[in-house]
């Protein structure tokens, strides 16, 4: 696997180094094994920290990126389904961002395959996620003395658009997980078992490889619809005004999320979604793009019995045979891959925020 | 009143600005109130005097009926036409506060302040391009362009259109009205213009006095008519029916001094800069609003707003673009000092100033006709109680969605 991030390089010599390790079974995909450390800059983290927990970054200045990338829950949603803007709801599960910056594509329908940058952009700017105007972002941030020095600490000069969408992704490079029992190898004998089953007997490691263990890759695996999306107009709406933007074709009569078909119209991405990695699912329940799975035993029961109904579902599902233990050791397995919580002040600002804008004094003497 | 009494430099200095006008190439058709006969008129006599107001003009494309016109009614109010679902067109045009916002500023999106003094609805519908500077050419560009504006509505297309396939009153409605399967967004604002077009007042004391009845004036009010149409001079540029000539005058507002003392209101009068694609020195220096000059970009027209009806205005409070003025009597004194306030202020931009404006030397009693004049603008307040919103409602039943899910 090659992950295309500003550290690839990096990351490929770490991947081929777990590489030389790989079992017979899995010899055709990419190792599971532990992450590589990125490089971070700190006043630009550290920036990119305050700005990540800031409602002043949507357009009423009623949510945060945190509202719905909840540090307790490994950055991910809190419910089934998302929040989103104050006025709609949301149609999917926000993913957990720990480790997003190891990703080279981003959204459970991966239509962002660029970088962090445009994926912060996207969150900031769609109308049922954070609906700014980034020009009115801008000029807020400019009104915060403590933004107009720590955009500068930063070497960005005064506080633009531009360098919020650096400033963010460089922040989410510090959110990747560290002290899992996997990682430090402490894991139980249960969960040793897990990752040979994993590896071999119930196939996991198709898609779930490489030290994200994901492949990055949409695949089909029956998931059921989330009815939620479509009996709550809140919801419905924001589902609506997407597939709408995206260009879905009958988009007001669709009753399921169609996926990766976002990005490519191909009718055969129908129900596809990027494979999620399993790093830190013991905080990030409910599964799935939609929540529909509440706990880890019924993804390994869903998996199990060769995953959901879909015509278009994957080939590499099938019914597995794995006994009552054998999914506990799975189950044990999964879990080993949470490290430790990403909650403290290192990774969230704790902080207050100004309750109102500063007055720039002489204002008709100052330069804009 | 006779357009004689009107002193002769008066209709040269009017002249003038018809062709002013004329070179600004400024096109207003589409209104009872035409640009075109206006400057046909005025060439020949001076400025056209104040009229009774004639019905307003309907556009071909966007016909009245009833049922367009309620449609427009309800989604008028209707807050779910914003980003957050809290900001409708009533939101800052709320009937009991003139149409309008009785604040300054009008009171923007959650999280923001806008930069402008929100206009009545009122008789909205004679103007040949809406805003204060002119930047849309029908009510039917107004309303998307308030809903989607950042410091507006903050709304985008597909949101709100979504919103209205899954309200089953609209999808009646709009399929009534216009035929089509699902509501679209266009025509939301169509109807929308259908019903701001009702919203006109034809009955003021001075459409009454001007259609005969010589008892609908004031003693006083007549004095200050005929000082309107002459000493002081408003009617060189509030003439005719709307008692606008729907030009752009620099007429030396100064700048609302709440930009030096509210931080909320400096972010919005950046990103207004910014977003209406001023220069990077001009963004960097401007400290004042410069109107006009966003629509071509020529300097001679910053400072300069399009001249408001002074119809309903005993309902508009207050007053100007920026609303530094909060009764009539401080826009009279503001005008008989020659375009300042009472601590000296003018416009930033006082090299674009009107050669209109000059100190008019009015006596105590006739500041005092004249305000009285100027209540006459007005016939009785216009409320409207808030129509009963159609509820959202699932757009698919249970068994719909789990036959669906049988099929994948």
């Amino acid at each position: 696997m090659v992950v295309r991030v500003s550290t690839g390089r990096a990351l490929l010599a770490a991947t081929l180094g777990v590489g030389m390790a790989v079992t017979a079974q899995a010899a055709s995909y990419p190792d599971i094994g532990p992450l590589p450390q990125l490089k971070v800059d700190k006043a630009k983290a550290e920036l990119g920290k305050r700005l990540f927990f800031d409602v002043r970054l949507s357009g009423d200045a009623g949510i945060s990126c945190a509202d719905c990338h909840v540090p307790e829950k490994a950055y991910a949603s809190k419910e089934a389904l998302s929040p989103g803007y104050p006025g709609n709801g949301h149609f999917r599960n926000a993913s957990s961002l720990v480790n997003t910056a190891h990703k080279n594509i981003w959204n459970w329908d991966g239509r962002i395959g660029t970088n962090l940058n445009d994926m912060t952009r996207e969150m900031i700017t769609e109308d049922y996620i954070m609906n700014m105007d980034m020009r009115i972002m801008q000029e807020r941030l400019k009104q915060d003395p403590l933004y107009v020095k720590m955009f500068k600490d930063a070497g960005y000069g005064e506080p633009s658009n531009g360098s919020v969408r650096k400033a963010i992704p460089e922040y989410l490079k510090t959110l990747t997980s560290t002290g899992s029992p996997f990682d430090k190898g402490t894991m139980s004998a249960s969960a040793k078992r897990g990752m040979k089953l994993f590896k071999g007997k119930a196939g996991c490691i198709q898609c779930h490889n490489g030290p994200l263990l994901s492949d990055l890759k949409p695949h089909n695996t029956g998931v059921p619809e989330n009815f939620d999306v479509f009996l709550d107009p809140m919801n419905h709406q924001a589902f609506m005004a997407f597939t709408m933007f995206q260009g879905v074709p009958d988009y007001r009569n669709l009753k399921r999320d169609p996926g990766y078909f976002n990005v490519t119209l191909e009718k055969q991405d129908m129900g596809k979604f990027i494979t999620p990695s399993l790093r830190e699912l013991k905080y990030s329940a409910p599964y799935m793009h939609n929540g529909m799975i509440k706990t880890l035993s019924e993804v390994v029961g869903f998996y199990n019995a060769g995953g959901g109904k879909d015509r278009n579902k994957s080939k590499k599902l099938k019914p597995l045979g794995l006994s009552a233990n054998e999914q506990k050791d799975l189950v044990a397995f999964l879990e080993a891959l949470s490290g430790d919580p990403l909650t403290s002040p290192k990774y969230v600002w704790d902080q207050p925020y100004p309750a109102e804008y500063p007055v720039i004094e002489n204002w008709t003497q100052v330069r804009n | 009143m006779s357009i004689k009494k009107i002193a002769p430099t008066l209709v040269a200095v009017a002249v003038a600005t018809v062709l002013t006008a004329c070179q600004a190439q400024e096109t207003k058709t589409g209104s009872a109130v035409s640009g075109k006969s206006m400057a046909a008129k005025t060439a020949q006599s001076g400025p056209p005097p104040l009229a009774p107001l004639g019905a307003p003009p309907i556009p071909p494309d966007n016909k009245q009926t009833p049922a367009k016109i309620e449609l427009g009614k309800i989604l008028f109010f209707d807050p779910r036409l914003g980003g957050d679902a809290s900001t409708g067109c009533s939101t800052c045009h709320e009937p009991d506060q003139g149409w309008a916002w009785a604040e300054d500023f009008s009171r923007g999106y959650p999280g923001t302040v806008h930069w402008r003094n929100s206009q009545t609805i009122i008789n909205s519908a004679y103007y040949a391009r809406n805003f204060w500077a002119g930047s849309v050419p029908s009510l039917e560009k107004q309303a998307p362009s308030a809903a989607k504006g950042g410091v507006a509505g903050n709304g985008e297309n597909d949101i709100m259109e979504s919103r209205l396939a899954l309200i089953p009153g609209y999808r009646k409605r709009f399929k009534e009205v216009f035929g089509t399967e699902w509501p679209l967004i266009g025509d939301a604002w169509r109807a929308i213009a259908a019903f701001e077009r009702t919203l006109v007042q034809r009955d003021t004391p001075l459409d009454k006095y001007l259609l005969g009845d010589k008892n609908a004036l004031t003693e006083q009010q007549v004095q200050g008519m005929a000082l309107f149409n002459g000493k002081a001079g408003c009617i060189q540029c509030h003439n005719g029916e709307l008692a606008s000539d729907q030009d752009y005058y620099n007429i030396g507002v100064p700048p609302n001094k709440r930009w030096e003392e509210d931080g909320l209101a400096q972010v919005t009068f950046r990103f207004e800069l910014y977003a209406k694609g001023m220069t990077e020195e001009g963004y960097r220096t401007t400290k004042a609003d410069p109107g006009f000059y966003f629509r071509g970009k020529n300097t001679w027209d910053k400072g300069k707003f399009r001249t408001p009806s002074l119809r309903y205005t005993a309902f508009t409070a207050p007053y100007m673009h920026n609303g530094i003025f909060y009764t009539m009597e401080d826009v009279v004194d503001f005008y008989n000092r020659g375009g300042f306030d009472e601590d000296g202020r003018t416009t930033a931009f006082a090299e674009n100033k009107s050669k209109l404006i000059k100190p008019l030397g009015l006596t105590d009693e006739e500041k005092e006709n004249l305000v009285a004049f100027l209540e006459a603008f007005s016939g009785e307040e216009m409320l409207m109680e808030k129509p009963a919103m159609p509820e959202y409602a699932p757009l698919f039943t249970r068994a719909e969605l789990e036959a669906a899910q049988e099929e994948k």
